[in-house]
């Protein structure tokens, strides 16, 4: 069992408050991510489930049970740090046993448990050596290692692919994901790439100032991000916002003037929004299309990253920044005018308050 | 943003007269250079150093070893008979090596004895204490800055200063009288009994000198990542266990360095005992440098060619424990680089 209850958790250093009002459950087996920008809280959030920091207020709660009181080793969490944290004067083999030792376990056991760990991370050929000895992604296998031999209720995992080169950290990424089918335990993964969140998480958590945002699959997060600031953190590149103001209002539908000029029909059924309303649009760069219909967006192309595959295309329109992806190769220069269709393209309405105005 | 640009803009016109300065400098460098290659400008940069090292170490070093081969009082070495090995043959002609008293020299022996002891003593309790102090600095207390403060201090001293001091404090009618006889205690000859002078010279030297060694020591335990303590923390290790497998074999590379600099500052013990003890009573302090300085130039019957030949000896001594500390050092290298 692996369950987490995090009930109005708040935590604050001084007058510093780092974690406000924190209420979340995770599911048995689940693998949930953390996301958010630098200092939103989001280690912090992990290092008070792992005990290592106390809560200000609030209950954690794992499998029913209170564990506010309890230690960090007695909550039979294990937790993979963004350093590693391996004993640097120990082997690796020293490195895995060293906590089951901490319980007296049997030496047949401690042998057994490495062993089978060892084999699960292709780690054997390096059980003799210490850390310093190893490369990057040696020692991240072993720090995994040393996680899993301690068969934990949950794994706590702090930004544990930010020290592997880009290169590794995808193949890395794919072996936690297939590491997490097999054993099947909680994993509670802190990071601050959305690629890593959406790629692993079953649920995540976007974090942003100690609260959260919202919590939600990888998809609904990228299709019904709830406001604003989840809706440029995920997805990449970030999401266009473009200020708009309803002129016209009809039933179940509004006009918005974007771009100074352009108008825009979009479906607002159920929601009340009446004219001189001012709003922001979002549109994902994958959604724009080029078009040579005049009556799309007149845009000014101000840098053109030609990936191969697909061209970014950094835009302007009447002094606000528009990027689009389109596929393939384009032939199109800085100073040229284009024009971007968005026709059909998934629109998100968020309100003077950042917040989604939901599209029912 | 404007205060970047002012600030590297101030940064450039503060540079214009070193580039100026290194330009004209680069003439006359870069014609040696051609004439010399590169390692003839090692040394060239490196003369003026060698030069003050072999004016002021070097060339001291070979005219000691030449007066420790002559004999007489005289202080000119012009004016010295050379005698060979025979000042080394007196330091070493005893009856029984395990007695000083049946030496020829046996104040020389006496120093070596009690400097032997003095060291033992002296090393040990330094490192225990420097690296309980460091331990404790290492926590957070409050005022902990305050704290390491206070324990380096002493350090700041000039060892003259620091026997003053406790001379002040452990004379007859000094401050710890003072402060015993409030409590009814009768004065104590402390600096006149031999067994308190051996201990009062050994507590004077830790009091001086823990704070430096303590500061490594807590370079040492603050280098030592806090992830490591929280990955122990959650695999529920002991205190006890914590410091045993993680702290000390980690604080290793600094336990050594210390433990060698100690030993060699202790052997060369003789400032603040001599303000203190003067060496005695008797010569129940009496360290192996206060019998050289004696011997060459205080005593009565001066000799500065057998003063000469102690010191040789001594700085044998003291090369074989800094060719130890050269080892560690590299082996330490080594192993950071793996």
């Amino acid at each position: 069992m692996g369950e987490i209850k995090l009930t109005d958790i708040k935590k604050s250093f001084g007058s510093v408050h780092v974690l406000k009002d924190i209420d979340l459950h995770i599911k048995d087996g689940e693998f949930i991510v953390f996301v958010g920008p630098s200092g939103c809280g989001k280690s912090t959030l992990l290092r008070t489930i792992a005990g290592l920091e106390k809560v200000t207020g609030g209950e954690i709660e794992i499998d029913g049970k209170r564990v506010n009181e309890v230690t960090a080793a007695d909550r039979g969490l294990a937790m993979v740090f963004q350093s590693y944290a391996l004993y640097p004067h120990m082997s690796v083999r020293q490195n895995l046993a060293f906590g089951l030792e901490n319980s007296n376990m049997p030496k047949a056991e401690v042998a057994e448990r490495i062993t089978e760990a060892a084999r699960m991370l292709e780690i054997e050929p390096y059980l003799e050596r210490r850390p310093g000895q190893l490369s990057g992604g040696q020692r991240q296998r072993v720090a995994i290692g040393r996680a899993i031999v301690r068969r934990p209720t949950a794994f706590l995992l702090d930004e544990p692919l930010s020290n592997l080169d880009a290169e590794l950290r995808v193949s890395t990424r794919a072996e936690l994901a297939a590491l997490h089918a097999r054993i099947g335990s909680t994993m509670i993964y802190v990071t601050h790439d959305q690629v890593e969140a959406m790629t692993l998480a079953h649920r995540i958590v976007v974090m942003r100032a100690g609260k959260i945002e919202q919590v939600g699959t990888p998809l609904e997060l990228y299709n019904t991000p709830a406001n604003r600031f989840v809706a440029g953190f995920i997805g990449a590149p970030h999401m266009n916002f473009l200020s708009a103001e309803v002129v016209e209002q009809e039933a179940g539908k509004a006009t918005l003037l974007i771009g100074g000029s352009h108008r825009l029909l979009v479906p607002i059924a159920g929601h009340e929004l009446s004219v001189g309303d001012k709003l922001t649009v979002g549109i994902r760069p994958q959604h724009i299309t080029l078009a040579n219909d005049p009556g799309s967006l007149t845009v000014k192309v101000r840098l053109v990253e030609a990936l191969g595959s697909e061209t970014v295309i950094h835009a302007d329109l009447n002094g606000e920044k528009l990027l689009a992806v389109v596929p393939g190769q384009r032939q199109i220069s800085p100073g040229d005018d284009a024009h971007f269709s968005v026709a059909g393209a998934p629109l998100h309405l968020f309100d003077g308050n950042g917040l989604r105005i939901k599209d029912k | 943003m404007s205060t970047t640009t002012n600030t590297s803009r101030l940064g450039s016109l503060l540079m214009t007269p070193v580039h100026l300065l290194m330009r004209i400098v680069d003439v006359p460098l870069r014609s040696l250079q051609k004439a010399t290659g590169i390692s003839g400008m090692a040394a060239f940069f490196l003369a003026p150093n060698m030069l003050i090292f072999g004016i002021f170490v070097l060339l001291p070093l070979v005219i000691n070893f030449v007066y420790s081969m002559t004999g007489g009082t005289a202080f000119f070495l012009a004016e010295r008979n050379f005698v060979g090995a025979e000042q080394y043959s007196r330091l070493f002609t005893c009856g029984s090596y395990l007695d000083p008293m049946s030496c020829q020299e046996d104040a020389f022996w006496t120093a070596v004895g009690n400097t032997f002891w003095f060291v033992i003593l002296q090393v040990t309790l330094m490192i225990l204490v420097a690296l309980v102090t460091a331990l404790i600095l290492n926590r957070d207390l409050a005022a902990r800055s305050f704290w390491r403060a206070v324990f380096f201090f002493p350090v700041l001293l000039s060892p003259v200063v620091v026997g003053l001091i406790w001379k002040w404090i452990l004379q007859r009618q000094g401050l710890l009288n003072f402060g015993l006889y409030q409590f009814g205690v009768e004065p104590y000859t402390w600096l006149t009994d031999r067994n308190w002078t051996f201990v009062a010279t050994i507590g004077v030297s830790l009091w001086a000198h823990m704070g430096f060694y303590a500061l490594i020591l807590l370079a040492g335990l603050q280098a030592i990542p806090k992830d490591l303590y929280e990955a122990a923390e959650m695999d529920g290790t002991k205190p006890a266990r914590v410091f045993w497998r993680i702290t000390l074999p980690l604080l290793m590379p600094n336990l050594l360095v210390v433990v060698v600099l100690a030993l060699i500052r202790a052997v060369q013990i003789f400032d603040e005992v001599y303000v203190l003890t003067g060496g005695g009573p008797g010569t129940s302090t009496l360290y192996l440098t206060q019998y050289i300085y004696e011997t060459g130039f205080a005593s009565a019957l001066r000799n500065p060619g057998l003063a000469a030949a102690a010191s040789i000896l001594m700085g044998l001594v003291l090369v074989v424990l800094t060719l130890i500390q050269l080892g560690i050092g590299q082996r330490g290298e080594k192993k950071g680089k793996r």
